[in-house]
């Protein structure tokens, strides 16, 4: 089975859900990325600004004191340790050249938690595009620094108000500016969601993360990994680290999703917790309600703040490729400062999750070689993890942020 | 009344059609159903009921603002079609539903057509369902014998803009420019021309909507097309003035000075 088929679908998920106004501009960064894809040029020079500029390729760390504590062998795939500080700018870079092959005079993006959005803002800067980045309110307000590093870098922030003024709403109101302003604009997402082609171009320029991992954990070891662990959002470090060891079957995957206040709270566990619909122009798995209008998802890790999932996870999951959990926000701190404490390695709230699953996984997995992906390092996070535990500290619960309730019920 | 059987209607007596649209459930659901009468009263050829969704990509601020009000305030898919179903032989314009996928794939396509059949709605547009996700819910809908409408867009190439036409029963909803709705100033030549182009190569009406919200631009966009459709424009008139007493002999004045 060819995976995305013709017409982009991975399996019954993927394809094109779009205003008509879209479907030239897909078409054309279709064919545009079939002929760039096996271009040497091109990928000698993505692959010229992955290391000389982002800093690739990243350490595979052997985490010997979580190791121990754990019982198992933990490998970390340091993409916290690429400028900018996530693994979003393989994929920024990797777009950036492809709107500089179509031609394109202006960049803009959408960013949860700011970690895309700063990606896109410095690749912009570098490759001297102008560039507008959609952030929903509530967003800006947990990741103040990101905003003003966005600002830095010469691009322009735009506040979304609408809907729960996150992610999803981000998206949203990118779509409505491309729609707009097709001609010379280029969109460049920032996770393996959104219309065909899309998830599979964000894929490819992420899939970088797995194939060195695999090459490292060779030479390391001297044989795979038994498991593979990622947080999964929308998908982008997930799938990256996944996909190259897709045929690899002894390799098990394993997608950590946020189950924020708990799974039958709110929560962004879209593959868990949702049912097939379509959003931001893609069947997959959507948190929603009965009459097809989406829900609010919430996360502590803005990135992960999404109600869908990119259609790819939907395939693995419908396949049995890999195996999705979830751990709370409560957890995701425990992850945050375990990693922090034991490793001296600080990270991102999203990676938090599978740090976290690592104590679960331990009670079943002793012995086993088991690669994480650190997608981003939890210098961002600061603020909300001293607002989180300030709060606990005074006696408000584990629910942390107030506001953020008020933001989940419905519309 | 069919869609087709208005166009032939329209076309004896010379006319364009004044299509209006409205979000069901805005400002409250109790309004949608008055609305509706008065837009038919008022002259309104056929009426088009946007189903609302949470995420509307192809819409501005206006209509985003609106929908977002009437899920705010409990608005779905079954409302929709129980208020459509009490004006079944009380309006003798054919309407049509305007939603986007996730509510209409939710609710499941066989049965979204049977409600629709028993509340005697003519017409479906997908915002965000191009024809190439298109087959099997086209197969159903001729099955119902509901029309299917379309989008064309200033971006579609002539022949992308022709395999279109052919998937469109009832008319061509074609897009003026590219953009969201809510009002704008497009140029009319370029339109006229396209339109022009797409007209030699089909029978199915061609209706122009988005950023139309003048007497004057009804009247002119008429001129080189089938039919005008107003949004955004009325759902603001709607905003503003629905809390006033004889809200809806406004709306009906209002309409009538839109469209004649």
């Amino acid at each position: 089975m060819k995976v995305p088929n013709k017409r982009g679908y991975f399996g019954q998920f993927g394809g094109k859900f779009i205003p008509e106004t879209l479907t030239c501009c897909l078409q054309e960064l279709e064919d545009t990325y079939k002929k760039v894809k096996n271009d040497k040029k091109f990928n000698e020079e993505v692959a010229y600004y992955l290391k000389e500029y982002a800093g690739r390729p990243t350490s595979l760390y052997f985490a010997d004191n979580l190791s121990k504590l754990l019982g198992m062998k933990v490998y970390l795939k340091r993409e916290d340790l690429l400028h900018t500080g996530a693994h979003k700018i393989n994929n920024a870079i990797g777009q950036i050249l492809l709107a500089k092959f179509m031609g394109k005079k202006r960049i803009i993006a959408e960013t949860g938690a700011g970690q895309h959005g700063v990606a896109v803002a410095t690749v912009a800067s570098l490759f001297g595009y102008p560039c507008e980045v959609y952030m929903g309110e509530e967003d800006i307000r947990r990741q103040r620094m990101n905003v003003f590093r966005m600002k830095i870098l010469g691009a322009r922030v735009i506040p979304v108000k609408s809907g729960s003024r996150t992610l999803k709403d981000a998206c949203s109101q990118a779509i409505r500016d491309w729609v707009t302003n097709v001609g010379d604009t280029y969109y460049l997402i920032g996770s393996t969601v959104g219309p065909y082609p899309y998830p599979l171009i964000v894929r490819d320029f992420q899939a970088v993360i797995g194939q060195e991992s695999r090459r490292q954990i060779l030479k390391k070891e001297g044989r795979l990994p038994d498991y593979l662990v990622a947080c999964v959002g929308g998908g982008s470090n997930s799938l990256g680290l996944f996909y190259p060891f897709f045929n690899d079957k002894g390799v098990k995957f394993i997608g950590v999703e946020a189950g924020g206040f708990g799974l039958s709270g709110f929560n962004a566990a879209s593959l868990i917790k949702g049912r097939v619909g379509v959003l931001h122009g893609a069947k997959s798995y959507v948190l929603q309600d009965k009459f097809g209008q989406i829900k609010n998802a919430h996360s502590i890790a803005a990135g992960l703040d999404y109600p869908a999932v990119g259609p790819e996870h939907a395939f693995y999951k419908s396949m049995n490729r890999a195996r999705y959990t979830a751990v709370t926000d409560k957890c995701a701190i425990k992850g945050f400062n375990l990693l922090s404490q034991v490793e001296g390695i600080i990270p991102a709230l999203e990676s938090s999750h599978a740090v976290y699953y690592l104590k679960k996984l331990a009670k079943k997995a002793a012995g086993k070689i088991v690669l994480v992906c650190l997608s981003g390092r939890g210098d961002k996070d600061l603020e909300i993890v001293q607002e989180y535990i300030n709060k606990r500290a005074k006696g408000q619960g584990a629910r942390g942020k107030g506001n953020r309730e008020k933001k989940g019920e419905r519309r | 009344m069919r869609i087709k059987d208005k166009f032939e209607q329209l076309r004896r007596e010379n006319r364009k059609a004044f299509i209006a649209y409205v979000p069901y459930g805005f400002p409250t659901e109790k309004h949608t159903k008055d609305i509706i009468l008065t837009l038919a009263d008022a002259g309104a050829d056929l009426i088009e009921v946007g189903i609302p969704f949470s995420d509307p990509l192809a819409d501005g601020p206006v209509i985003q603002a609106a929908t977002s009000l009437a899920l705010e305030r409990g608005a779905n898919v079954s409302g929709a079609f129980k208020c459509l179903g009490e004006l079944k032989g009380k309006i003798d314009v054919p309407l049509v539903i305007m939603t986007y996928c996730n509510p209409f794939l939710s609710f499941g396509m066989d049965k979204f057509f049977r409600q629709m059949k028993s509340a005697s709605v003519s017409g479906l547009m997908v915002v965000d369902l191009p024809i190439e996700e298109s087959k099997e819910y086209i197969s159903l809908a001729r099955k119902f014998d509901i029309d299917t409408v379309f989008f064309v867009t200033p971006k579609t190439p002539i022949s992308r803009a022709k395999k279109i036409a052919d998937c469109c029963r009832g008319f061509i909803y074609y897009i003026s420019v590219t953009g969201i709705t809510g009002p704008q100033d497009f140029s009319y030549g370029s339109l006229a021309s396209r339109i022009k182009r797409l007209r030699k190569l089909t029978k199915v009406p061609i209706c122009v909507g988005f950023g139309i919200h003048t007497h004057k631009q009804v009247k002119e966009v008429g001129a080189f097309s089938d039919g005008v459709i107003v949004g955004s424009e009325i759902v603001s008139f709607i905003k503003n003035y629905s809390c006033d007493k004889n809200f809806l002999d406004k709306l009906k004045n209002y309409i009538g000075q839109l469209k004649n």
